[in-house]
């Protein structure tokens, strides 16, 4: 897959952002920081009619058979404009493991609804700061899962959930359906995340795959959601940086426009850097799906990616000043996203390590 | 097999059959002279093969082909350590600009196919005492003589300008209006009566760098390459000539390779230096910027070989990977800890952790400061406005000093 955007692709950044730019403001996005269960509608709708939830899965269940480039693309334009709900990656994670490493029966049960977006799945694999622990504290016996999960990313809504757990002394991935889930929101810093404590007691669940094809289908899964999210952290820097510039040519100080200040105008030339490298690794990653150094290339994205969003966050609002820290300027629901986006699917810490391994000749 | 890809594999070929003769291992111990001689050889061998002036018109002596294959061929080169540094300068701007500017087609003809042998050398006289980043606000003066010139003044930082034939030479015909338009363009013998070159040593040792000194030098009118007053536009021209050079997202330092293995050889507090945190975020840190550098430029190639002009993040090549380089160096150096005393002046920044220290100030200065790029990256890309500037529109001998 190349890494120009062809023009059917850049007809979809171009759309998915006129679609999504008519249905969500920052007005609608305030109010959600400061309740517990609800996410953006007009988004999820939105991203249902559109398609982008059938995107990148295969024909036979509903899907439109594109790729990681193009759902970036959608992410992207999401991460611009601030996605109200967290489903997309969500969603695909679990349908993408389902598709990869799940038996007929669970395709058929599970991939119409997914991609149709009338059902939603997500993934359970993180253990607090473990993104993928060497040890799950999940057990997985007789076709039943116990685990209290905590901090699952749209966990509050899935119906169907992809988990990291033990079998034994070997790691399983396993399925379940999430109907006699018990949960609990987690009332976080960015509430339209939709995330949850899971308690799966005695939850029926079926397996995927045990032992090392476990771990490595886990970790391509997470690899395939930190490329979407990877965009997702791409558009919200890019976004930031554009704000930041326009505000630093229109607010004067000492009868001067304040971007003509290096110490400003360099902030934000610094910010064009970053997520240019971000939106660099991104497509280059997206475009090695299927490769042998997919996860090397996912592991380099996350990080640019974070690095991008979080500096873009930080020096927006201090290029703004006072105005930057006020609640009606919605630049926290990026500060807020860009923390959130951080931790979900694993942090710079998890990458890092999976990145050196691989550079060190520790992992093939 | 694409028609570049063939380019690609025949080029790779070439350099391979070079190395023998024209190595790092055949340039080691050669003083600067002998090196320098190995690199005329070397020079002419490429334009004997049809891989000088790649992307230059075929009756100049160059090869009419394109940019892409030009920056093709470079990454193989790059790749062996070739000594061709000597005419990095001479035939990546003056060269060109001649032709592009000069008048006198019959001599600058003679000229490039000179040059492109490795017969010839030109430097580009630019940088003065005063300043180098403000290029507009150069003393050095031209005042007429004759029918021709006579230029008096001082350049400095000048490359290769004890080894050049001939240089190009922005200076001062009227100090009565504004900087930047009374600004004219010559090209000079650097042999004539009253040029003196005395080379600077720098930091790391050598000396590739020079003032220029002109003392009553008398030029004729037909070494002029501008209007009277319009030399800036030339000089801008000569600037932006290089857009499209092949990068290295190394900075010009060790590969990153070089480090994982340091890293895999020393012991921190009796483990392996790669199984601390400390390296190993800064391994993956470099990792993704250099990876991120790394897709930019292929983009920018996919997008020349589509015929399509490339997007200006390719400015952040020089900026973000020196800077890294720099600081892995540092870091490079406090792994080795004691050992990382000894130190040889004539190794390479390529592939010697201290030598790609002590040299990597230079490549954060030259051919565009940090804050220059961070300059052009504000108010070329995103619009942001220029810095204040008391001397504008002001006579240039009515500028307060």
């Amino acid at each position: 897959m190349s890494i120009l955007y062809d023009e059917g692709q850049q007809a979809i950044a171009t759309e998915s952002r006129r679609a999504i730019e008519a249905r969500i403001s920052k007005d609608d996005l305030l109010p959600l920081l400061q309740t517990t269960g609800k996410y953006h509608e007009a988004f999820w709708t939105t991203a249902k009619e559109q398609g982008w939830t059938a995107l990148a899965l295969p024909e036979a269940y509903g899907g439109l058979a594109l790729g990681l480039v193009e759902l970036g693309l959608i992410a992207h334009q999401a991460g611009r404009t601030l996605s109200g709900a967290p489903f997309l990656t969500s969603s695909f994670g679990a349908a993408k493991a389902i598709e990869l490493y799940g038996s007929d029966a669970q395709k058929e049960r599970w991939l119409p609804g997914l991609a149709s977006g009338e059902a939603i799945g997500t993934i359970a694999f993180a253990s607090g700061p473990d993104a993928l622990p060497a040890q799950p504290t999940a057990t997985w016996a007789a076709d039943r899962l116990n685990v209290h999960a905590n901090g699952v990313s749209g966990g509050l809504f899935a119906d169907v959930a992809i988990v990291f757990a033990s079998t034994g002394d070997k790691p399983a991935l396993v399925i379940a359906d999430l109907s006699g889930v018990a949960r609990t929101a987690v009332d976080s810093f960015d509430n339209s995340r939709c995330i949850a404590d899971l308690v799966f007691s005695g939850t029926p669940a079926e397996l995927v795959a045990t032992g090392d094809d476990a771990r490595t289908a886990a970790l391509h899964v997470l690899a395939l959601q930190a490329v979407v999210t990877a965009h997702e952290q791409t558009g919200g820097a890019e976004a930031l940086m554009e704000i930041a510039r326009d505000y630093a040519i229109t607010r004067k100080a000492f009868g001067q426009p304040i971007g003509a200040f290096q110490s400003i105008k360099h902030r934000i030339a610094e910010l064009y850097g970053f997520v240019e490298l971000a939106r660099a690794n991104a497509i280059h990653a997206a475009a090695s799906e299927g490769s042998s150094d997919f996860i090397t290339a996912a592991a380099a994205a996350r990080l640019s990616a974070t690095e991008a969003y979080d500096t873009a966050a930080r020096d927006c609002v201090q290029i703004h000043g006072g105005i930057g820290v006020t609640w009606e300027i919605g630049l926290h629901l990026h500060m807020r996203r860009a923390r959130s986006l951080a931790l979900e699917q694993g942090s710079s810490f998890f990458w890092e390590d999976i990145l050196v391994d691989r550079l060190a000749g520790d992992v093939a | 097999m694409s028609d570049l890809e063939a380019y690609r594999t025949n080029a790779s070929a070439w350099c391979e059959s070079m190395v023998a003769a024209f190595g790092k291992a055949a340039r080691k111990g050669l003083t600067v002279e002998e090196d320098l001689a190995l690199g005329r050889r070397y020079q002419k061998a490429k334009f004997d093969a049809g891989y000088a002036g790649i992307n230059w018109p075929t009756e100049y002596g160059g090869q009419g082909l394109g940019h892409i294959e030009k920056i093709t061929f470079e990454a193989e080169e790059m790749k062996h350590g070739f000594p061709n540094v000597y005419f990095g300068i001479s035939l990546g701007m003056p060269v060109p600009v001649l032709m592009q500017f000069g008048a006198d087609k019959e001599f600058v003809k003679e000229r490039v196919v000179k040059a492109l042998k490795g017969e010839e050398i030109w430097c580009q006289l630019f940088s003065e005492p005063s300043g180098g980043t403000d290029l507009a606000g150069l003393r050095t003066r031209a005042e007429t003589d004759g029918n021709g010139w006579k230029i008096n003044g001082q350049k400095v930082w000048t490359s290769w300008a004890q080894y050049s034939d001939y240089g190009v030479i922005v200076v001062r015909t009227d100090p009565t209006v504004a900087k930047h338009k009374g600004l004219t363009y010559f090209w000079v013998d650097m042999k004539a009566p009253g040029v003196t070159v005395r080379p600077i040593k720098l930091a790391g040792g050598d000396s590739h760098v020079n003032e220029v000194f002109f003392d009553d030098v008398k030029i004729s009118d037909d070494h002029r390459m501008s209007p009277v007053g319009g030399g800036f536009s030339v000089a801008l021209a000569t600037l932006m000539i290089e857009r499209y050079v092949a990068t290295d997202s190394a900075g010009f330092g060790p590969h990153l390779d070089l480090f994982v293995d340091l890293a895999k050889d020393l012991k921190l507090n009796g483990r392996p230096a790669i199984e601390d945190g400390r390296i190993r975020q800064q391994i993956a840190r470099n990792y993704a910027m250099r990876a991120g550098l790394d897709s930019i430029n292929r983009r920018a190639r996919l997008m020349m070989q589509a015929g399509m002009t490339p997007g200006p993040e390719g400015s952040l090549n020089k900026l973000v990977a020196v800077r890294s380089r720099q600081k892995l160096s540092e870091l490079a150096l406090d792994l080795q800890g004691t050992d990382a005393f000894l130190f040889d002046e004539h190794a390479s920044p390529k592939d010697d952790w201290a030598s790609s220290w002590i040299n990597a100030p230079t490549g954060r200065i030259a051919g565009g400061s940090d804050e220059t790029l961070l300059n052009t990256i504000a108010e070329r890309i995103l619009g942001l406005p220029q810095d204040h500037r008391p001397d504008k529109g002001i006579p240039f001998n009515q500028i307060p000093v």
